[in-house]
C-alpha cells in the first residue's frame, strides 16, 4: 500500500523536489560567501571594514533572502492546497475510490497509509526548506537580531514543519467534506491563511504571560509629540527594539509610577506649544539623533522626559524563542492530527 | 449453505428518501445473476452495500457469508467493477496492474498480463487515453486478476456501443466458465442480461419485485388472454402481476405454479423481457396508486 501511495503521488513529489533542489543550489552557491564575510566580521578591527562587512551580510543578498523567506512562508499552504486537498477529494470526485476500495486492502489501511505518506512528505518538504533557509541566513539573523519577527520566526526552525502538517490536514479535511478538488483547494487557502494570520497576530504574543522590562528612554526606537485638536500635547513613544525579543508595547512610567500626562508636558515643555502650528509629524527623533534638524525645544523636552520617566516594555524575551517554537509547533501539530482523525472518522461514516 | 449475497430487511436511506427498502434476498453461489431495474431503482445502492461502500440504514447483508469489507481477505474474494468503470486516468495500464498486485494477496499476474495482451492493449498506455470499451476491459481485468469468488458489476456495459457491449459480455462469460466465479451484473436493459443470466433479480421503486432462477421464473409466469370478466374468476393460486384491458379483451401477466386449466384463457409463455416489464409496470402502478391515495387524503 505504501508503494502504491507513492506511485500515485509521484508527480507532485517530483515537482516539489525540483523546486527544493533549485533553492538548495542557489543557497549552496551563495551561503559560503555569507559565512565567510561573517567570519571576517568577527575578527575585524577597523570600523569602516566592520560596517562594510555587516552591511554586505545584512543587505547584500536581499533578493535571495526575500525569495527564500517568502517560499518558506507559503510552502506549507501550497502543500496543503496541492497535496492535501486533492488527496481524497480527487478519488471521490473521479469515482476512483470505488476502484481503490474494492482492492484487497481494508479502507482503514488505505486511508491511514495515504494520510501518513503524504502528510509526512509534506512535513519533510517544509522541514527541508526551513532547514536550508535557517542555515543559509544564520549570519544575517545574528546581525539583525530579530528572531521573533514574522519573517524569521515563521519561516525558520521547527514551526514550518508543524504549519505544513496543519495545512495538509486542512486540505484533507476540506477535501473530505467538499468531495470536490477545486472548492477544497480554495477552502484550504482561505482557512489556512486565516488561522495562521489570526494565531500569529492575536495568539502568539500571549502564548506565555509577557514579561515587563524597564529600559531607559534613550534605548527606545523613536518618539515624538502630537498635538490633539483640542491643543493638548501628547508624547508618542514607539516601543524600542530589544534584540531577538517580541516587544508588544511600551509605557512611559515616572517616579512613583506616575504616568506621562499632557499636564506634565504643559508644565515642563511650555515652548513645545506653538500657536496655530502643530508640532506633530516631523518632530520625531531616533536614538542616534537622525531624522533631520531637531528643534531645540524638542531636544530639551525629551531630555526632561528622560530624566523623569523610563520606558517599561511588555515583551516576550529572546530566551523564549525555543519554548515558543515548540509550543506553537505543538499546537499546530495537535490540530493537524485531530483533523486527520476527524477526516478518517467522517470517511468511514460516509463510505463505510 | 453460504450465499453469494444474503440480505434481510436491508434498507438504505438518503435524507428522507429510501434508495432501497425492505430488501430480503438469498442469492445462491455459482450463478450469473442479472440485477435489472430502471434507473434510480436502487441497483447501485444494493451493489455498494454489498461491497461495503455504503453501510445499511436498517437490516443486514452478508456477502459470501461475511460482512462486506470486513477484512482484507473478504475484500480480496470480491471483484467489483463500479459504474462507469473508474480507473486512474493519469496512471498507465501497467501501473494499474502493479496496483492490483500490491493491494491483493491473491493477485494472479499471469492472468492480468495475458488478458491485457489478448485485448491488444499497450501496457504503457495511460488509462485516460483508453476508449470506453477498453477502460471497461481494464476494470474487468483488475477485478478478475484478483481471482475473486464473486464478481459484482454495476452497469458495466451501459456506456458501451453495441459491438463493445457484446464483446464485453462474451469475455465475461468466458471468465465465468474458466474461473468458476459467481457473477452479479446490473443493467437497466433486459437485452444485455437475457443471453448471459441464469438468475434474475428485478428491482423497481427501491424494492425487490421478484427474484429467482430464470428457468423457474419463466415456467411459473404466463401471459394470458381472455375477456375482462374472466379476470375475477381466476383461482387464488394465480397471482396477477399486470393486466391491461379493452372492452372485449384482457391481457395479463400472471404468476402461477400450477398450470392454468381454465379454457376461457389462451395461454402463452413469457420472455424475460415480458416478465421484467410486467414487474416494473406493477411497481409503477403501485407507485401511482400511492400518490393518488395521498392526493385523495388531502
Amino acid at each position: 500500500m505504501i508503494r502504491f501511495a507513492w506511485r500515485q503521488f509521484r508527480f507532485q513529489v517530483i515537482v516539489v523536489s525540483v523546486l527544493l533542489v533549485a533553492v538548495a543550489v542557489v543557497l549552496l552557491v551563495t551561503g559560503p560567501q555569507i559565512a565567510h564575510d561573517f567570519a571576517e566580521l568577527k575578527g575585524c578591527k577597523a570600523n569602516n571594514d566592520c560596517n562594510f562587512l555587516s552591511n554586505a551580510i545584512q543587505n547584500g543578498h536581499n533578493k535571495i533572502l526575500n525569495f527564500a523567506t517568502a517560499l518558506s512562508l507559503v510552502l506549507p499552504a501550497l502543500l496543503g492546497i496541492f497535496w492535501g486537498a486533492p488527496l481524497i477529494a480527487r478519488e471521490i470526485e473521479s469515482g476512483t475510490y470505488r476502484l481503490a476500495w474494492s482492492q484487497g486492502v481494508t479502507r482503514s489501511k488505505w486511508i491511514i497509509t495515504k494520510l501518513s505518506v503524504v502528510g509526512l512528505a509534506s512535513m519533510i518538504a517544509a522541514g527541508l526548506m526551513s532547514w536550508m533557509l535557517t542555515w543559509w541566513a544564520s549570519p544575517i539573523d545574528t546581525l539583525n537580531a530579530n528572531r521573533f519577527s514574522t519573517q524569521v520566526y515563521d519561516t525558520h526552525y521547527v514551526v514550518p514543519i508543524a504549519y505544513a502538517a496543519f495545512a495538509f490536514a486542512v486540505g484533507v479535511t476540506a477535501g473530505v467534506l467538499w468531495r470536490r478538488t477545486l472548492p477544497a483547494m480554495a477552502t484550504t487557502l482561505v482557512v489556512y491563511t486565516a488561522v495562521r494570520v489570526t494565531l500569529t497576530e492575536k495568539l502568539r504574543p500571549y502564548l506565555l504571560t509577557p514579561l515587563k522590562l524597564a529600559t531607559k528612554l534613550s534605548r527606545s526606537g523613536g518618539y515624538g509629540f502630537e498635538q490633539t485638536p483640542s491643543g493638548r500635547l501628547t508624547f508618542i513613544d514607539s516601543p524600542g527594539n530589544e534584540p531577538n525579543s517580541l516587544v508588544l508595547n511600551g509605557d512611559m512610567v515616572g517616579k512613583h509610577g506616575a504616568a506621562l500626562t499632557s499636564q506634565w508636558l504643559d508644565t515642563h515643555c511650555p515652548k513645545m506649544i506653538t500657536r496655530g502650528a502643530p508640532v506633530s509629524g516631523h518632530h520625531s527623533v531616533g536614538i542616534k539623533g537622525i531624522g533631520g534638524p531637531v528643534p531645540k525645544a524638542f531636544s530639551e523636552c525629551v531630555t526632561k522626559i528622560a530624566a523623569n520617566f523610563h520606558q517599561v516594555l511588555t515583551l516576550q524575551p529572546a530566551s523564549r524563542f525555543w519554548p515558543f517554537q515548540w509550543i506553537e509547533g505543538g499546537i499546530f501539530l495537535a490540530v493537524a492530527i485531530a483533523l486527520c482523525v476527524f477526516s478518517y472518522w467522517w470517511l468511514r461514516k460516509r463510505f463505510a | 449453505m453460504t450465499y453469494a449475497i444474503s440480505a434481510s430487511g436491508l434498507g438504505k436511506r438518503y435524507g428522507r428518501k429510501w434508495a432501497l427498502s425492505n430488501c430480503s434476498l438469498d442469492i445462491p453461489e455459482g450463478r450469473v445473476v442479472g440485477l435489472v431495474g430502471p434507473n434510480g431503482a436502487g441497483k447501485t445502492t444494493l451493489l455498494h452495500l454489498a461491497v461495503g461502500l455504503l453501510s445499511p440504514t436498517v437490516g443486514s447483508i452478508s456477502v459470501l457469508g461475511e460482512g462486506p469489507a470486513s477484512s482484507a481477505e473478504q475484500l480480496g474474494r470480491i471483484g467489483f467493477v463500479a459504474q462507469d468503470t473508474p480507473v486512474y486516468s493519469g496512471l498507465s495500464i501497467d501501473a494499474h496492474l502493479q496496483m492490483g498486485a500490491a493491494l491483493n494477496s491473491t493477485w494472479d499476474a499471469q492472468v492480468a498480463k495475458q488478458r491485457i495482451n489478448d485485448l491488444g492493449l499497450d501496457p504503457g498506455q495511460r488509462a485516460g487515453r483508453l476508449s470506453g470499451g477498453q477502460r471497461a476491459q481494464l476494470a474487468l481485468t483488475l477485478a478478475i486478476a484478483k481471482r475473486p469468488a464473486l464478481l459484482l458489476l454495476d452497469e458495466p456495459v451501459a456506456s458501451l456501443d453495441p459491438l463493445a457491449r457484446r464483446e464485453f459480455l462474451a469475455i465475461l462469460m468466458e471468465v465465468v466458465v474458466e474461473h468458476n466465479v459467481s457473477v452479479i451484473l446490473s443493467s437497466h436493459l433486459v437485452a444485455d442480461l437475457e443471453r448471459v443470466c441464469d438468475y434474475l433479480v428485478v428491482l423497481a421503486a427501491s424494492r425487490v419485485q421478484v427474484n429467482g432462477a430464470v428457468d423457474d421464473l419463466l415456467s411459473t409466469h404466463h401471459r394470458i388472454t381472455g375477456t375482462p370478466k374472466d379476470l375475477k374468476n381466476l383461482p387464488d393460486t394465480v397471482q396477477v402481476i399486470e393486466s391491461s384491458s379493452t372492452d372485449r379483451q384482457t391481457t395479463a401477466t400472471v404468476r402461477s405454479v400450477d398450470p392454468i386449466m381454465d379454457p376461457a384463457w389462451s395461454i402463452e409463455s413469457v420472455t424475460m423481457e415480458d416478465l421484467v416489464l410486467a414487474y416494473m409496470g406493477q411497481a409503477e402502478e403501485q407507485r401511482r396508486d400511492l400518490v393518488r391515495s395521498k392526493g385523495g387524503a388531502k
